[in-house]
């Protein structure tokens, strides 16, 4: 086990994999020359050089495509984009192109590619750079959506994202980046996609969330709730949206018979809004109270520090959903 | 076509009637809505009038006879109908309707009083004072929707009770476990939102016995011991508490009582003018919480009444503030949340937090220090319509006040009896440390206060 930053985790897991298979490659703003936006792909040019390393103009929907194109010719492209919000404009190549080339061409075609990058509310960018792109990608048949929560999850994840003949939607936060963790040295470790990871075992309420709200504002209240509440908390994270691990949750919440989820999502149509479509039906008789959803508020995200904190999922408002499930 | 003349229903609730006398004796000439004879319902007796004219051809019913609703009770010929044949042929049983069900004869007469059939249709007959206002028309001929309108309705099947107003809340998990425990969950109290039962209330009805012993604990039921039954409850949580804490004050604080009578005419005009302008904040304010906000006021003059005394160490405390203890009635017992500084708040206020306290202490909410460390109670009954009573007080606290309903009464006033608005309230105090004269000055300063609203301004 080594402490590395989550970007470093990164880094590892395409080093790995490129080292692994020669067909795996890097593209995207500013990933070689200026050694990464965000310092994820810091050394990469010069141990991997120009071929597979490779700076592209500020246009999503063309390397993208060009991304998809690769892939459909046999190579594995890691696609990195400096933010989720920006897929917005090449929602095409990644909805029409990326998700339905396999489908559409009677499988003739496969499309192994990645395409990963910051996702979510990441400290004033503001409401149109703090998209969380989560619940657009993952209601999209053909994609598979992966959210990492901590460093070793990042490589762990990334690694079986690579290695994955189909395409993966790949959310991480730059202000996750910095975050330290242990993460498993040997180039053997994976993590496997869409199996979700019970962090801790409780018995009166699941909390079911992913990404950077697990690590924000999750495991403070869990720890608040299990500290000062006395409320045994299970807590699921998710680690794949799309394809998601229902049946964990089921088991989970048959056993606890309440449920919260957390996420930054909008509530309206929102990634908890999916998740909760899955799970009432088959928990309906198990369910001691409502399924409580915490999400951030319907406004465009502030860029002010304090109202940007205020719309987003806090500590307190975990804890009140949990209590208010367990009538506590 | 003879008219038959059935039993009409009376009242909702009558199902049969008692054909106490007969007007009328077979042969005898009727005219449309005379009054043939009297029916004894469940609520009165009253006369039955006959919609045709005729004669009386054949009685079904005789005197002190009790038939159900829609029943033949007599048959009348009409014009040239030969009187002889019809008794002939009724009396056999020929024409005669079945005298049950009371629904099936009425319901046909409906269906066939359009006027198309207009000699087929089934007289019946009203009551003058039952009428609800229609007039009847005065013959056989065209008995048309209007008739039919003015016709005793039958009465509904009885409802299954599986009204919304019966809707039991219940998690689906709690109905699931009740299910499995073949548990009839109208009995379980509920703890949740809204009286939703929720796990925890139907594992711990189980605890209990559930649904033999304890269910006199629940509210929702009242449990019917039948006769030649007996039925042993044991004791929840809460009544035992009570039951120790109610036998410890009347058995070592000695007890008196005084009661007053005050007049709140002008309080209660006050508070309905005041409930006017509120009414755009949906603000109502009761008068219990006049009540409160003068006791309030009322205990700070008198700080021997607002004191706790702690009999071992030979100490009373008496308090700048009022801690005001409400009792208030819950399933099978009484909790008394307390309003804290109740002396500083305003009406608004003390209805807000009232009814916050009261609703969530019904829910079984209530943190333990919203129950503690009042300085004073008060026990209402006044919306039972309880006129006076007395309260047993609560250590160490040293006086409970106990409301009575505000009620009109007939009151002396100078030399003439007039119709005011009164309360009598009885103040119980710990002799050991309020006397007589103590309370009675309470008291007095109270009514003051309650009869001149104004004096809460001072």
């Amino acid at each position: 086990m080594a402490v590395m930053q989550f970007r470093e985790a990164l880094r590892a897991a395409m080093t790995e994999e490129m080292e692994r298979d020669d067909g795996v490659f890097l593209i995207g703003e500013e990933v070689a020359q200026y050694n990464g936006a965000y310092k994820v792909s810091e050394g990469m040019l010069d141990r991997f050089g120009k071929d597979r390393i490779i700076d592209t103009p500020i246009s999503e929907a063309a390397f993208s495509g060009l991304g998809i194109g690769a892939a459909m010719s046999g190579l594995r492209p890691i696609v990195e984009f400096m933010s989720w919000s920006f897929t917005l404009v090449c929602l095409d190549q990644l909805v029409n192109n990326a998700a339905n080339v396999r489908y559409m061409s009677g499988g003739q075609y496969r499309v192994p590619i990645v395409f990963r990058g910051g996702n979510g509310i990441a400290h004033q960018l503001a409401a149109t750079h703090s998209h969380r792109m989560e619940s657009v990608y993952s209601r999209i048949p053909g994609l598979i959506v992966v959210c990492p929560s901590t460093p070793a999850e990042a490589k762990g994840l990334l690694k079986s994202s690579i290695r994955c003949d189909d395409p993966v939607i790949f959310l991480e936060s730059e202000k996750m980046l910095s975050e330290k963790g242990e993460v498993p040295d040997e180039s053997s470790f994976t993590l496997p996609l869409g199996v979700a990871d019970v962090e801790r075992e409780g018995s009166h309420v699941t909390i079911v969330s992913y990404g950077r709200p697990v690590q924000r504002v999750v495991r403070p209240a869990v720890d608040a709730l299990v500290n000062e509440h006395g409320i045994s908390v299970e807590l699921i994270n998710l680690r794949t949206l799309r394809p998601l691990d229902t049946q964990t949750i089921i088991n989970s919440v048959k056993k606890t018979n309440r449920c919260v989820i957390v996420d930054e999502d909008w509530g309206y149509c929102g990634m908890g809004a999916g998740i909760l479509q899955k799970i009432q039906k088959p928990l309906f008789d198990y369910l001691d109270a409502p399924i409580e959803y915490v999400h951030s508020d319907e406004i465009p995200v502030p860029f002010n520090h304090y109202l940007e904190e205020a719309m987003m999922p806090s500590v307190d408002r975990i804890v009140a959903a949990a209590k208010e499930v367990c009538y506590a | 076509m003879p008219a038959e003349i059935t039993m009409p229903q009376l009242s909702d609730t009558m199902t049969e009637g008692t054909l106490i006398k007969w007007n009328k004796k077979e042969g005898d000439k009727v005219k449309a809505g005379e009054e043939v004879a009297d029916v004894e319902t469940d609520k009165a007796t009253m006369p039955l009038e006959s919609y045709d004219g005729g004669t009386i051809a054949y009685i079904a019913v005789q005197e002190g006879g009790k038939v159900a609703v829609g029943s033949l009770v007599a048959v009348i010929a009409k014009g040239s109908e030969n009187p002889a044949e019809i008794k002939a042929k009724y009396a056999a049983g020929g024409n005669a309707k079945p005298a049950a069900p009371a629904a099936a004869p009425l319901a046909r007469a409906a269906e066939s009083a359009p006027a198309a059939q207009p000699d087929k249709v089934t007289a019946t007959a009203t009551l003058v004072a039952a009428s609800r206002g229609e007039i009847h028309e005065p013959d056989g001929v065209g008995h048309g929707a209007t008739r039919e309108a003015s016709h005793p309705v039958p009465p509904l099947p009885q409802a299954k009770g599986n009204g919304e107003s019966h809707r039991v809340r219940v998690s689906p998990l709690a109905k699931r476990i009740a299910t499995e425990n073949k548990l009839d969950l109208s009995r379980v109290p509920g703890s949740g939102p809204e009286g939703r039962i929720v796990q925890r209330d139907v594992l711990s009805y189980l605890e209990n016995g559930g649904g033999k012993e304890s269910a006199a604990s629940a509210p929702a039921a009242t449990p019917v011991v039948l006769s030649g039954e007996k039925q042993v409850i044991t004791l929840t949580k809460m009544r035992t508490a009570i039951a120790a804490a109610l036998l410890r004050s009347k058995q070592t604080v000695p007890h008196f009582y005084e009661t007053i009578d005050i007049d709140v005419t002008d309080l209660s005009q006050l508070r309905e003018r005041l409930n006017k302008r509120l009414e755009k904040e949906k603000v109502r304010l009761s008068l219990a919480d006049f009540i409160t906000k003068a006791v309030a006021s009322t205990l700070i003059q008198h700080p021997a009444l607002n004191a706790r005394f702690n009999s071992e160490k030979g100490e009373i405390t008496r308090y700048g503030d009022v801690n005001l203890g409400i009792a208030v009635s819950v399933p099978d017992g009484l909790i008394v949340p307390v309003l804290r500084g109740v002396n500083l708040l305003g009406l608004k206020e003390i209805r807000a937090r009232s009814e916050d306290l009261i609703k969530r202490g019904r829910d079984q909410r209530l943190k333990r220090e919203e129950m503690s460390e009042a300085t004073f109670t008060i026990s209402s009954l006044g919306t039972f319509g309880i006129r006076d009573f007395s309260a047993i007080i609560n250590p160490p606290e040293v006086g409970i006040l106990a409301v009575g309903a505000a009620e009109k009464r007939a009151v002396v006033k100078g030399d003439a009896i007039v119709i005011r608005t009164m309360m009598s309230v009885t103040l119980s105090c710990d002799h050991r440390v309020v006397d007589g004269a103590t309370a009675a000055d309470f008291l007095r300063s109270l009514k003051e206060t309650l009869e001149e609203p104004g004096m809460l301004l001072v």
